[in-house]
């Protein structure tokens, strides 16, 4: 037997590593093999495990309601996250640069959204919304995704901002540059890595809602998750429309996360650690 | 501006929910002849009472599971190797998929006729009862859902204080002739302790986010045995049209959800002070 607390790859613990990973991921490849399948095979016992992959679920959404709900989806999460960042950048850089004033009243916000149920936003942003007659709209959920998403871009930007010595800044000033110079030619490009790592997070955050979305939306401006649950209706579940648009749901979410690795645990812990 | 992300639909909840507000009675939202009508009828209200519960039992089988679990993945995947490190992205793969998508996985999993599950035990030759409709499974189904989505979360967290554990520790006790499970219980658990505690204290907090899955699972079925609190809400509100009733339901969740984060802190701090 391998000792836990000894660190070492045995080729042991690596076949647990591959099998613990199998189990835990089967749910999710099932998910992923169904989209593949005809609706015959779907419900045949028993599954047959090796079969020819159609693409007749996927061409169904393509022409379905299903692409505009998608297209929604990505026009809310990158609209919110560009408005995010545009306004939670030069925050962060102010922050960092005022020596942290204003870093308990961010604590607080990004608890606070991170964590309080939902249902406690959606109740007000749902009653006035009704009343300027935002409701179903993308502007509507654009908003409310920005306003969720600006904590964290602070919270993340800011220790970015804070690793680059302000002596970098002061011989550019020196050197007869402007401050808004400064901050877009010399600041900014250093922090690059650190605004896609954060873009990502809120895009993610804004694509995987489910619940503001199934509030604030109807019929116009209804997301992907909201649609591929209107799959499964009274008439009876399409579970081969329903595991293609799973998966087209899912899809940025898994690229975008590889992508990110490295930054993926900060956003997800955020508040979790230093809050 | 921060501040008011978090402050004005708090504040706006509160005022609603000292009216008897209803979307089809007008003049309903600035009735505050009684304003402490709704509040005076949560404790005789049994669903509500139930869906405390509810969520109490959710909660704490979720965290404890989720905690025990992500542990021992965290002892199984810490060893220094470049494909254990590759791989550990992929056991995130649950925590970062869109919650609708999840709550999709799971219906399929939950659903006799094309759930892998069900065919597992009909090969076997065994009877699976039905987990999502029986009054007796239902809320063990979620929780295993809501474990198999957040195990990940604690398995980060755990890892990341594993890796802060200096080997010699271990290997000291090695010397000294200790086993595995004395290393783990001596040297590695009082290590970690802090980060169960947190993590557990995190998913605790963040428990009463399980509304996917209740929504796409059971709906707060069979009954009210898996109807937590915040889809208790959630129906008042937009369901059963009671916004002024659903958004006291509300503040007293935030209040308790608020009321066990602020105690945790403290008990936490108590225990640093204590040493």
């Amino acid at each position: 037997m391998n000792a836990p607390s000894a660190r070492k790859a045995t080729p042991g613990r690596l076949a647990a590593i591959i099998v613990t990973l199998l189990i835990l991921l089967s749910p999710f490849l099932w998910l992923l093999q169904m989209s593949f399948k005809t609706n015959d095979q779907i419900l045949q016992f028993p599954p047959p495990l090796i079969f020819t992959p159609t693409l007749e679920h996927y061409a169904a959404l393509w022409h379905s309601a299903f692409s505009a709900s998608f297209v929604n989806s990505l026009l809310s999460a990158s609209l919110s996250t560009a408005l995010a960042l545009l306004f939670g950048v030069p925050a962060a850089y102010a922050l960092s640069r005022w020596a942290g004033r204003g870093k308990h009243a961010l604590s607080f916000a990004i608890l606070v959204t991170r964590m309080a149920p939902p249902i406690a936003f959606t109740i007000p942003f749902f009653l006035f919304y009704r009343w300027i007659g935002l409701l179903d709209t993308i502007t509507g959920l654009v908003l409310v995704y920005t306003s969720f998403n600006l904590p964290l871009v602070i919270w993340m930007m800011q220790p970015f901002f804070d690793t680059i010595p302000v002596s970098l800044e002061e011989a550019a000033l020196v050197d007869g540059a402007r401050t808004r110079t400064v901050f877009t030619k010399i600041v900014l490009p250093m922090v690059t890595p650190g605004i896609a790592a954060t873009a990502i997070l809120c895009f993610l955050y804004a694509w995987n809602d489910f619940f503001f979305a199934l509030i604030l939306t109807r019929t116009n401006a209804r997301t992907a998750p909201v649609a591929v649950v209107n799959f499964m209706n009274y008439e009876g579940w399409e579970w081969g429309k329903i595991a293609a648009g799973g998966s087209l749901v899912m899809a940025p979410v898994l690229i975008f996360s590889l992508a990110v690795r490295r930054y993926l645990v900060s956003g997800l812990t955020a508040g979790a650690v230093k809050g | 501006m921060l501040l008011a992300v978090a402050v004005l639909p708090a504040v706006y909840l509160v005022v609603t929910s000292l009216t008897p507000f209803q979307l089809t009675t007008p003049g309903s939202a600035t009735d505050f002849s009684s304003p402490l009508r709704n509040y005076g009828l949560l404790p005789g209200d049994p669903r509500f009472v139930n869906s405390l519960w509810v969520q109490a039992k959710l909660s704490c089988w979720g965290v404890l599971f989720q905690v025990l679990l992500g542990m021992l993945l965290a002892l199984l995947l810490n060893v220094p190797s470049r494909f254990v490190e590759f791989a550990r992205t992929f056991f995130l793969i649950p925590m970062v998929l869109p919650p609708i998508v999840v709550a999709v996985i799971w219906k399929l999993i939950y659903t006799p006729d094309i759930s892998p599950l069900y065919y597992a035990a009909q090969a076997l030759h065994f009877t699976m009862p039905a987990l999502t409709s029986s009054v007796d499974f239902a809320l063990t189904a979620i929780v295993i859902a809501d474990t198999w989505e957040w195990m990940p979360f604690t398995f980060l967290m755990v890892l990341a204080a594993l890796q802060t554990i200096p080997d010699e520790y271990s290997e000291a006790a090695l010397v000294d002739g200790a086993n595995t499970l004395q290393i783990f219980w001596y040297v590695t658990l009082p290590f970690i302790t802090p980060i169960l505690v947190i993590s557990g204290m995190f998913r605790l907090i963040d428990s009463v986010k399980a509304f996917p899955l209740i929504f796409l699972l059971t709906s707060g079925g069979p009954g009210t045995v898996t109807e937590v609190t915040n889809y208790y809400a959630y129906l008042l509100a937009f369901d059963t049209n009671e916004i002024g009733y659903s958004s006291a339901v509300t503040v007293v969740m935030l209040l308790l959800v608020a009321g066990i984060s602020l105690g945790l802190v403290w008990m936490g701090r108590r225990r640093e002070a204590m040493g």
